[in-house]
């Protein structure tokens, strides 16, 4: 037995150090000559590249608003007060950039790129195919992992793509606090890295070239104000406004820009709106519409709006909660623009969505990765345009892209 | 004896040699299979990886499997992993690592405590009492946090989790030197002394283990606790190499430490397994997953196989119960015996009637 064990453990070895020769002899042979890529590189358009939906597919904001001075202690300010969430609204707007490496210039074209994003989603799906329709236009080798919204397999997943050794790594950060440790074990691998979609801590953005997205903060105080018009309209002198919050997953971004961006932004444009809930019930729509239903039980006519921060499942779970009660006067708006969400707003069940391109997020990334190798100039951020969708315009959008 | 006998005798040899060591014959398949085929995969980085992965659940499954062994469950292990990463990370500033970590620790060893005496005193069945502990834990985790990941991005936090990860030597770091030696302290603790055997005797047999003298709810008290106590480890550590904890990083872990446990041996009905095979199991899972992953292969591809394996192992332990329990009792040699006889007694009533048939 002990002599068959043995044996077994040498031929493992053996076969694997085999192995391991041949992967070092194919990784040389599959390092080119560069010479002549960066022309070429520059030489691409992707200009005129499109989304599903028929919307230009790289669609970079031109927003040019000053940047504020970072105050001394932005936890010491109230939650109401928009500088209380700067570390996240601005990160990276002050970060120390001084240990990201140099581009190389050197084009391109040929590059090996791995996409690290959050979870299986359709979102994902399509910010997926964005990411690759750019990669297809400078030939770029893309790969693609997943680690299914678990934050140990998407470690796991950054040490494997550090074991490649691309020439960059992009990453969806699954939260926004675990992302400066993330980022630092990529940069001291010494991989270049881009963030994109969902804003990590501020420490995070001093081991990045730059980060990639929607500005959801800067959505969400736009489809704030888009709400905040719409119940002023239906309540003409209300001396209070009551509205809820469905949030996000907690944890990430999406959780403080989709509820705490309105709230700070409200508090200043519209402080009649009063927040009279918070909850994060998950994706699910029969967790929403309980949610909801209980909201409708506890606040009766006090409830004029809700602000979700999906226009999927949760927006779902809303309308039927409110179709249920009879309630289809309480105005809702969301964050994406799935096709369940369009649909919601042609049918006047939701009255604003926001415009958030999936295909455009990973479209952006991929050309932030290829401007950097063709030697451009990076912004510190890099922003989608941002764009509220309502019944008058929802039709510009279809096909959905997801 | 006979061919038809000899053949049976030594299928049943290999087949039971081959249940004996299926989880090393398991590794090592997959061991070669991925150093050979999968790209990247044999490598000091990688393998360093995969050790560094399976760190916080194989110090989770050290416990879960010595509960498993007293014919219990410990459904609380993935909320206790979280709890501890987030008091240890919560206390950090106030109190230092020095202090954090031992009080987290603490905790979950007051988890196990919780589950344990209502399991062993009120005999509340584990799965309920877990469960319960389970949705308590979510709740405290929540309020403690707000809902919000817990991060420390300050130079010594950063420290600490740069030594953590660092190799000590190639392979080895120190969270992963902890894990192996929690793991080989562990497992000569059950195999070599009489308390840790006892462990199997109150989960073979609780009536016959009280009978001979054994304190049966103090040792299933004890497996709670120490279930708790290494979750927690498991947790806080990795944490602290994360520098981070979020409020589902223990969430994962549950099915995947129940699957290495049961594919590694360790029997559900108590009495049977160990410590390393639970060890070796979550390792080969891991390489398993790795591999997937340099295939290009997605996270539902990984999740597919591991039910794959564990769907086939589980149907293999239900057929050995069943084959176990057809044997109960038998006599092989009596049946063969009582047959030979038979054969004997129907030769002679042949004969006498031949021998009749003559005279007539």
């Amino acid at each position: 037995m002990r002599r068959m064990v043995s044996m077994l453990a040498v031929l493992a070895l053996l076969l694997a150090a085999t192995s391991g020769v041949f992967a070092a002899g194919a990784r040389e042979g599959a390092t080119g000559d560069a010479a002549g890529n960066l022309e070429a590189s520059l030489a691409v358009d992707t200009s005129g590249l499109l989304s599903a939906d028929g919307q230009p597919l790289l669609r970079v904001s031109d927003d040019d608003r000053a940047v504020p001075t970072r105050p001394a202690d932005p936890s010491a300010l109230p939650q109401t007060d928009p500088l209380h969430w700067y570390d996240m609204e601005w990160a990276g707007w002050a970060a120390d950039k001084s240990a990201i490496p140099e581009s190389p210039r050197t084009g391109a074209i040929g590059r090996r790129i791995v996409f690290i994003v959050h979870g299986d989603h359709p979102w994902t799906t399509a910010c997926t195919l964005g990411a690759q329709k750019v990669a297809d236009a400078y030939n770029m080798e893309l790969k693609a992992l997943s680690p299914n919204w678990d934050l140990a397999v998407q470690n796991q997943m950054i040490d494997q793509a550090i074991n490649e050794r691309p020439d960059m790594i992009l990453l969806i950060p699954l939260d926004a606090r675990t992302a400066p440790q993330q980022a630092r074990r990529i940069h001291r691998a010494g991989i270049p890295l881009i963030l994109f979609n969902t804003l990590p801590d501020a420490a995070a953005m001093d081991y990045a070239i730059t980060w990639t997205g929607p500005d959801d903060f800067g959505q969400f105080r736009l489809l704030a104000r888009t709400f905040a018009d719409e119940l002023r309209r239906l309540h003409p002198g209300a001396g209070e406004i009551g509205i809820a919050y469905v949030q996000h997953a907690p944890g990430g971004s999406p959780y403080f820009a989709r509820s705490w961006g309105p709230v700070s932004e409200l508090a200043g444009y519209a402080p009649e709106i009063k927040t009279l809930d918070m909850q994060a019930p998950g994706f699910e729509a029969d967790r929403t519409m309980q949610l909801v239903s209980d909201w409708l039980t506890r606040f009766g006519s006090e409830l004029k709006g809700i602000i979700a921060a999906d226009d999927s499942a949760q927006a779902l779970g809303i309308v039927e909660a409110l179709r249920r009660a009879g309630r289809e006067d309480v105005v809702v708006v969301a964050a994406g623009n799935s096709k369940v969400g369009m649909d919601l707003v042609q049918d006047g069940r939701l009255f604003a969505i926001t415009y958030q391109t999936a295909e455009g997020d990973g479209a952006l990334a991929v050309q932030t990765a290829a401007d950097w190798f063709n030697g451009k100039e990076i912004p510190m951020r890099r922003n989608l345009a941002q764009h509220i969708i309502t019944q008058s315009d929802v039709g510009d959008f279809y096909p959905p892209q997801w | 004896m006979r061919r038809s006998e000899r053949d049976t005798t030594s299928s049943g040899r290999t087949l039971a040699w081959v249940e004996r060591y299926r989880i090393f014959l398991l590794f090592a398949v997959i061991f070669v299979f991925m150093s050979v085929f999968a790209p990247r995969f044999f490598n000091v980085f990688n393998l360093t990886s995969i050790l560094r992965m399976v760190a916080m659940n194989a110090t989770v499954a050290i416990g879960f499997t010595i509960v498993l062994i007293c014919a219990q469950l410990d459904l609380s292990i993935g909320t206790v992993i979280t709890f501890a990463g987030v008091v240890g990370l919560s206390l950090k500033e106030p109190l230092g690592y020095a202090l954090s970590v031992p009080i987290a620790i603490a905790a979950g060893a007051m988890v196990g405590l919780f589950n344990g005496v209502l399991v062993a005193k009120a005999k509340i069945s584990s799965f309920i009492v877990t469960l319960g502990t389970l949705t308590i834990l979510q709740g405290a985790i929540y309020t403690i946090t707000g809902g919000n990941t817990i991060s420390l991005s300050t130079p010594d936090a950063f420290a600490v989790s740069d030594f953590l990860a660092g190799p000590l030597i190639p392979l080895i770091t120190p969270r992963i030197l902890l894990m192996l030696g929690l793991v080989a302290a562990f497992e000569l603790f059950l195999r070599r002394t009489r308390t840790g055997r006892n462990f199997y005797l109150v989960g073979g047999n609780r009536n016959t283990a009280w009978l001979a003298g054994i304190n049966t709810d103090r040792y299933l008290i004890a497996a709670f606790v120490l279930s708790g106590t290494l979750a927690a480890i498991g947790g806080v550590f990795f944490a602290m190499e994360s520098s981070a904890a979020t409020l589902r990083m223990g969430d994962q872990s549950l099915m995947y430490v129940i699957s290495a446990t049961i594919i590694g041996g360790t029997a559900m009905t108590g009495g049977k397994g160990g410590v390393f095979r639970s060890f070796v199991a979550v390792l080969a899972l891991e390489m398993l997953y790795t591999g997937v992953i340099l295939f290009g292969l997605g996270n539902e591809v990984k999740i597919f196989i591991a039910g794959l394996i564990l769907a086939a192992v589980v149907l293999y332990e239900a057929y050995a119960y069943y084959r176990h329990q057809r044997e109960i009792g038998k006599r092989p040699e009596l049946i063969r015996e009582l047959a030979a006889g038979t054969t004997r007694a129907h030769a002679a009533v042949d004969a006498a009637s031949d021998g009749a048939g003559g005279k007539a």
